[in-house]
């Protein structure tokens, strides 16, 4: 579904990302991982459109998405979150889901100013789906409550929410668990794990090895902006330079 | 849907239009009509200027748009021989398209460096009319532009904007159908993606948001209807120099939107009323003017962060609106 | 003729320079359109004016005095106006515009609109090398130089010039390091408004003070840093010295419609080609 090849990206003289390759098939549960500054995030901000690369290829279901745009991307159904946990300010959480609805709501441009039934009827369709993911991510009860106004770990889902609300076909996640507790590590957790049964294909960026370990069915492991290993978890947590690597940081593996 | 609600607002809104339509049978005075209808144009301009803001830009080059379509108009009219009601429209064709070319570049630009930018732009055109003389008469400007051209049909209507009470009618309609148009744009599809991308432009674009466009297309509309309006400037003042539209232009619509509240719909209304109008009809302040209005900026920024049009709801919370919405509300 | 406009251009450049740097460093550091830039300007010449007409100072005390003392009023604007809006930029903006609109007005109403003129005590010419250059105007590009070097000192070398650069990248951050924001918003307003007042004393004493003057010097400003790059000191200096050489430059060859809009043309292509500027971040 995803083909990296040959990713490269430089800062001024510094080279963030070097000759990355990676793959994720279709419905697959992908991890990638790797101690600070890797280049985690450099990568996937590159996939998703926010930056764009110096050299190599960025493939996406026989699309070649190298270098477009964010909201194009976007519409090919690469949809991300932000480590940063975005949320639309001042808005309800049902607010904040129904505005991410945008690709779902194909309301014309003449329709919508003038309030044809056609368009009332779409209208009625994108409130229905926010609903639904609303109901599908345990916020139903929250709906109406300002979205600055919800705890953290709700916040990172609100997140995953608006992601889920713009329809990706590979969803992917930045350090979603980050910052949270362990019983909002769960919840979340059980979201991710969800989502991915329906038949979204997901790459999760994350920090936290453990979380990683049990979610992912594959990990790819980054560091100093290159692929240093790659396979199923179990090897992975084998893998002495990857211990090495992490250990160097101060990074439980157990 | 609130039906009640809703339909005593479109009750209410049409006893207001009803009455500004009967205004000059009321009120004779053709001192009235002329401030009136400086209240239309800066209610129109500030409206317009809203609708920029929507998507984030705060813009502080309205002044060199106003400009644009002012001397469009005046030249078509003057040197081409175009009726008014054509160069009315191409004004803000002008003014609209001008935006659309340059505006790509500078959508993407930080929020204070967009402003600045934009200061910058009404300079350049300032300075591009004030040099360029063959065809603009360079500072001194456009004299003798004529009124709108007579709209007659035989026996019923003979209008030829001779008195300002025709122009007051006329501002009257263009103020009425771009508040139309702005408020069916707001709360269309355009106006929802323009509200995600007010509050978080990356993330708007991480949901699929075309976010440049939607800014592109913000500012072209508010640009267009700038046009119109500097348009019917030249034609209702029938003198245009490039000083007037210069920066001081566009920080006074600037002002009156972030006064009014640019939240609110009606912010830019209640903006131009309080510091246009009021100062207006009290008269005779003299060189004291500035420091009223000045004042009158600094209390709202102070006190009401989201500008006069937020009142209401800020009474609202407090313990003497409290008191007063239960002994009246309940009635 | 060439050597004389070279010379001219310098000058225009200097006082560009001083314009920007002060500006750059309030945008960046409080993060407010400081509009009223060129009022604080246009009050430094009148603080020139009132030293030497009043206390009967010499230029130089006066401008020196008159740059400190617009330098404190910085201060005290940016602690009464500025700060209560640090995380609002829109309504920083309007503050800054009821500022202009206060400070002009005050200033007319109270000195009347009569350009003023500033004592010059640097008369003559000095032959350098077969070019004649006007003292008064020898200063200018001097004093220019001066104070970009003691800004450059003091941004590279001292505590205060690196928690001013903190602050412009990341004030959030900044603030999580120790940096105490309060006080490095006040230092760089006093540093923006000192170089201010200075660049308005310097052009006061070869033309003259008068309540508007604040405007085009606010524009220039605005030019500048848009050329140079917003946030970088560096690009201010650059970019006044190209913008400050167009305008020395080319009304000597080209006629002075061409030359006004030369400049801006430039800077609108640059603006097209690189939105943020020769030197600008992000």
């Amino acid at each position: 579904m995803l083909e990296i090849k040959g990713l490269t990206k430089n800062f001024g003289g510094l080279c963030a990302v070097n000759n990355f390759d990676m793959t994720v098939e279709k419905g697959e549960f992908v991890g990638l991982i790797g101690p600070n500054g890797a280049g985690k995030s450099t990568v996937f901000n590159l996939v998703t459109g926010f930056i764009k690369p110096s050299k190599g290829k960025i493939i996406f279901e026989d699309h070649d998405i190298t270098g477009k745009s964010p909201h194009a991307i976007a519409k090919y159904g690469i949809v991300r979150t932000f480590q940063a946990n975005r949320i639309f300010a001042d808005f309800t959480v049902l607010q904040d889901v129904w505005a991410a609805c945008h690709l779902t709501n194909k309301t014309g441009l003449w329709e919508g100013i003038f309030r044809t039934s056609g368009a009332r009827k779409k209208e009625q369709y994108t409130l229905e789906h926010a609903q639904e993911i609303l109901k599908f991510t345990n916020l139903e009860s929250m709906s109406q409550t300002f979205a600055q106004n919800l705890p953290h770990g709700y916040k990172r889902i609100l997140g995953i929410a608006i992601a889920l609300a713009a329809q990706p076909k590979l969803l992917i996640l930045d350090e979603p668990l980050s910052g949270m507790n362990s019983e909002e590590v769960a919840e979340a957790s059980n979201l991710i794990s969800r989502i991915w049964k329906g038949k979204t294909t997901i790459l999760l960026i994350e920090h936290n090895m453990r979380a990683a370990m049990s979610l992912c069915k594959r990990l790819v492991v980054i560091n100093f902006g290159e692929k240093m290993a790659e396979g199923l978890p179990d090897e992975i947590v084998r893998n002495q330079e990857v211990i090495k690597a992490y250990l160097g940081v101060n990074i439980n593996l157990a | 849907m609130n039906k009640p609600a809703g339909l005593t607002k479109l009750f209410s809104i049409s006893a207001v239009v009803l009455l500004l339509f009967l205004l000059p049978l009321i009120i004779g005075s053709q001192y009235i009509m002329y401030v009136l209808i400086w209240l239309g144009i800066s209610i129109a301009l500030t409206s317009s200027l809203r609708v920029i803001s929507l998507s984030g830009l705060l813009s502080i080059g309205h002044g060199g748009l106003t400009m644009i379509g002012a001397y469009t108009s005046a030249l078509l009219v003057m040197k081409v021989g175009l009726s008014s009601w054509f160069a009315l429209i191409l004004g803000g064709v002008a003014a609209g398209g001008f935006t659309c070319l340059i505006g790509f570049p500078f959508v993407r630009l930080k929020g204070m460096y967009f402003s600045m930018v934009t200061m910058f732009m009404t300079e350049v055109i300032l300075m591009v009319s004030e040099q360029w003389k063959s065809l603009t008469g360079g500072s001194a400007g456009i004299m003798n532009i004529p009124r709108p051209d007579p709209i007659k049909i035989a026996g019923i209507i003979d209008i030829d904007f001779k008195s300002y009470t025709d122009l007051y009618y006329l501002i009257l309609i263009l103020v009425i159908v771009s508040l139309i148009v702005f408020y069916l744009i707001e709360h269309s599809r355009i106006g929802r993606s323009w509200q995600a991308i007010s509050r978080d432009d990356l993330l708007a674009e991480s949901v699929g948001i075309n976010v440049a466009a939607y800014k592109v297309l913000g500012f072209t509309i508010g640009s267009f209807f700038a046009g119109v309006l500097g348009a019917f400037y030249s034609q209702f003042y029938n003198v245009i120099t490039p000083s007037e539209f210069g920066f001081f232009f566009s920080i006074y619509i600037l002002v009156y939107m972030i006064v009014g509240g640019r939240r609110s719909f009606i912010g830019p209304v209640i903006g131009c009323i309080l510091l246009l109008l009021i100062p207006e009809l009290i008269g005779g302040l003299g060189g004291y003017r500035p420091f009223i209005f000045v004042a009158i900026l600094m209390a709202v920024l102070y006190t009401l962060p989201d500008g006069m049009a937020s009142l209401p709801t800020r009474l609202k919370y407090t313990d003497l609106g409290q008191w007063f919405i239960e002994r009246f509300a309940h009635a | 003729m060439l050597e004389q406009s070279i010379f001219n251009g310098l000058m225009s450049s200097g006082i560009y320079v001083l314009i920007a740097m002060g500006l750059t460093l309030v945008l960046s550091i409080l993060g407010i359109v400081q509009l009223a830039h060129g009022e604080i300007y246009m009050l430094g010449a009148y603080g020139v004016y009132f030293l030497s007409t009043m206390a009967g100072l010499h230029f130089l005390p006066a401008l020196l005095v008159s740059m400190a003392a617009t330098g404190l009023l910085g201060i005290v604007l940016e602690k009464i106006f500025f700060r209560p809006f640090r995380s609002d930029p829109e309504r920083a903006v309007i503050v800054a515009i009821g500022l202009i609109l206060f400070l002009q007005q005050a200033v007319f109403l109270a000195v009347g609109g009569v350009p003023k003129s500033l004592p010059n005590p640097f008369s003559g010419v000095i032959n350098v090398g077969g070019i004649v250059i006007p003292m008064e105007r020898l200063i200018i590009v001097l004093g220019a130089l001066v104070f970009i070097a003691v800004l450059f000192l003091l941004i590279n070398k001292t505590k205060m010039g690196q928690a001013m650069m903190a602050v412009s990248q990341d004030r959030d951050s900044a603030s999580l390091y120790g940096i105490n924001i309060d006080r490095t918003s006040s230092f760089a307003m006093f540093l923006g408004c000192f170089l201010a007042a200075a660049a308005g004393g310097l052009v006061g004493s070869i033309t003259s003070v008068f309540p508007g003057m604040g405007g085009v010097a606010l524009i220039k400003g605005i030019a500048v840093i848009i050329l140079g790059g917003l946030g970088s000191i560096t690009g201010a200096v650059i970019g006044g010295f190209i913008i400050g050489m167009i305008d020395g430059i080319i009304p000597v060859f080209f006629s002075t419609q061409v030359s006004s809009v030369t400049g801006f043309v430039i800077i609108i292509v640059i603006l097209i080609l690189r939105p943020r500027g020769l030197l600008g971040h992000e």
